[in-house]
């Protein structure tokens, strides 16, 4: 009775061990970024690095907000920033117009070709984007296409196809009754999707709108590629990648830092908000696919 | 009349299926279907950016430099004098160098060296015209297998501890969630920034106050250790993602089955290999197969850290065509890179066949 007793007491133990490295393992190198990020530059050279923000001298607890200020004064970041909205929102709204237009087709028409065009959109959900690159590349030069532009419409190689993929088995779903009634009361299958099936769909594309969003912010290969002619249309994740300082002599590690912190607090948010909606965005990609 | 109406009615309804298509197909056409032409045409030629000279045909010649190796014997070196075997102090034979035994291609592209082995006795040479490419896969292979590998079984273990109910649940799965969400071109700078190779580096001071390193360990130069470093901070990222797609395919899996094992007396052990495992096997191919495409195609993580000391296959055809403006070179990596994750996709289906969805 004892001894089953012990056991049940160290498997509780071991199971909460267990959480609490996955939840340390998983956060750590953000606690790492923030603490680097308040230090200063002297602060951040101390060896051995120290686990709070510490005066050399004094060893006493001193954090400084100097990187923030220091990143918000640097150009290139702020502009990082807002290009990486403008390019990310684009590419998701029109990822879910054109999207939610042929997952409709594809989850309640019927037309010849139906299966052959959904085999398709699946393949193109894991097309590597580097097998285009330098195609994609070629034509911006030769038709000297404006970058941002051309960078929203690069995009829709993995927003697009994702989003027809999961909002088709999403209207799928839906009860073909709706469609059925709408032609009844004499309206044209396209009003029936606009009027009564895309209201329906308002959570579906909620969740694939983050995802894409997700993607598209945090895209990196075509962003540094296509913006290496026109540094003026850098996205975020590109300046944080090719950061350099106001004084640039070394690496400016506690800036990074702060701008790390910066770009990921958003995204903290968006998760934590939308938790739920993510996962099972996440997982009707894969799961039920 | 009727069935005339009807026929009328699917006519209109398919002719409005393909409106709907249209903006998504052409898009796709362009984005991927006219620039994928494009980069195989384009790896048959020596084009370059801002370069003078005419893009000309020039066949395979760009795979030929890419893949192209020789194995070459290295003969022990003799004493010009004596005819004698050359040692060094040690009383080991002194063998050619690798750079004086190889030769030229059929191009004129001098061989380097890759590696050198031994074979019965025989010291032989690896020349490769493209030694970093060629790296660049074997890098890359073995960055997918081991990452892939240790993700499945730590994802799989995390989602077996989210299966299970306790205080806090939710909000692990939350914290899950964010390695998962930051880019990665952040959190290869928040781990480089780790791994630095002095004691201003999490890692070098973890390392020396355990008396492992004496803090001033390269981590990030050092050969040996990159491939690890990368596979860290991949699996970091990752296993989340599989750990969440396993969560959602053992919550499919119907209690009731456990329950009547559990009546039978089947032990824990016993439940987890032979119901949890093949029933969640379905759900494993699928995150398998995305994170093994994705794996192969790793560019964030090596073009960041490493920039030019060591490539993934993506971030060697990224280089030659940014900084060596070499179209037509780099599109022939592409495509081999290409051909490489369809060969992973034959691979996959080959071994899961009767298991994969639909």
């Amino acid at each position: 009775m004892n001894k089953s007793k012990a056991l049940v007491i160290t498997k509780k133990l071991l199971f909460v061990i267990v959480i609490v490295y996955i939840f340390i393992h998983m956060t750590f190198p953000f606690y790492w970024a923030i603490n680097s990020s308040l230090k200063s530059e002297t602060q951040v050279q101390m060896q051995p690095a120290t686990m709070i923000p510490r005066d050399p001298q004094t060893l006493e607890f001193s954090p400084t907000l100097q990187n923030y200020q220091a990143i918000f004064r640097n150009i290139t970041f702020v502009r990082g920033i807002l290009n990486s909205v403008f390019v990310a929102v684009t590419a998701t709204v029109i990822a879910l117009v054109f999207g939610s237009f042929a997952a409709f087709a594809m989850g309640k028409l019927r037309f010849r070709g139906k299966t052959g065009s959904l085999y398709l959109i699946l393949s193109m959900t894991m097309f590597p984007q580097i097998a285009v690159l330098s195609g994609l590349y070629a034509t911006m030069r030769t038709l000297n296409l404006p970058v941002r532009g051309f960078l929203i419409l690069s995009y829709m190689l993995f927003t697009l196809p994702f989003t027809i993929w999961v909002l088709t088995s999403f209207f799928k779903g839906l009860p073909d009754t709706l469609l059925e009634s709408g032609q009844v009361d004499g309206a044209t299958p396209f009003q029936t999707f606009f009027f009564i099936l895309l209201p329906l769909t308002a959570p579906a594309l909620v969740t694939t709108g983050l995802l894409a969003f997700i993607a598209a912010w945090n895209e990196y290969l075509f962003a540094l590629t296509f913006t290496s002619i026109a540094p003026q249309a850098r996205t975020v994740p590109v300046a944080i990648a090719l950061f350099s300082g106001e004084m640039a002599m070394q690496e400016p590690f506690g800036e990074i830092m702060a701008a790390a912190v910066v770009v990921t607090v958003p995204l903290i948010i968006l998760v934590f908000v939308f938790q739920r909606k993510i996962i099972s965005g996440l997982t009707a990609g894969a799961v039920k696919g | 009349m009727a069935t005339v109406k009807l026929q009328d009615l699917s006519k209109r309804e398919a002719k409005l299926a393909y409106l709907l298509l249209v903006p998504s197909i052409i898009i796709l056409i362009l984005i991927a279907f006219y620039p994928l032409g494009s980069v195989f045409y384009a790896s048959t030629t020596n084009r370059e950016f801002a370069s003078p000279r005419p893009t000309e045909y020039v066949g395979l010649q760009n795979y030929a430099k890419l893949l192209g190796v020789t194995v070459q014997e290295l003969p022990p070196l003799e004493d010009e004098a004596t005819g004698a075997i050359m040692r060094d102090e040690q009383g080991n034979i002194v063998f050619a160098d690798a750079f004086d035994v190889l030769p030229r291609s059929r191009q004129g592209v001098r061989y380097r060296n890759l590696t050198e082995f031994t074979l019965f006795g025989t010291k032989y040479v690896l020349g490769a015209t493209e030694p970093a490419f060629l790296r660049a896969i074997g890098d890359t292979i073995q960055f997918t297998v081991i990452s892939v590998l240790l993700e499945t079984v730590l994802g799989l273990l995390i989602a077996l501890v989210l299966h299970s109910h306790f205080k806090g649940r939710g909000a692990l799965r939350a914290v899950m969630l964010i390695p998962w969400a930051v880019p990665t071109a952040v959190s290869s700078r928040m781990w480089e920034w780790m791994f630095a190779s002095s004691r201003v580096g999490f890692f070098n001071v973890i390392g020396q106050q355990l008396g492992l390193t004496d803090g001033q360990f390269p981590f990030l130069t050092d050969s040996g250790s990159q491939i690890w470093i990368m596979i860290i901070i991949d699996v970091w990222k990752t296993t989340p993602f599989m750990a969440l797609l396993l969560l959602a395919g053992l919550q499919m899996i119907p209690t009731s089955i456990y329950e009547a094992a559990r009546v039978d007396g089947a032990s824990t052990i016993r439940r987890f290999f032979s119901m949890t495992l093949p029933m969640l096997k379905p759900t494993m191919a699928v995150a398998l197969v995305f994170r093994t495409l994705d794996a192969l195609r790793v560019f964030d993580l090596f073009q960041i850290v490493f920039g030019r000391s060591r490539f993934s296959m993506a971030s060697f055809s990224y280089y030659q065509l940014i900084s060596n403006r070499a179209m037509g070179y780099s599109s022939a990596a592409s495509v081999i890179i290409f051909v490489i994750i369809l060969l992973f996709i034959l691979l996959y289906m080959k071994v899961l066949g009767g298991t994969s969805h639909e």
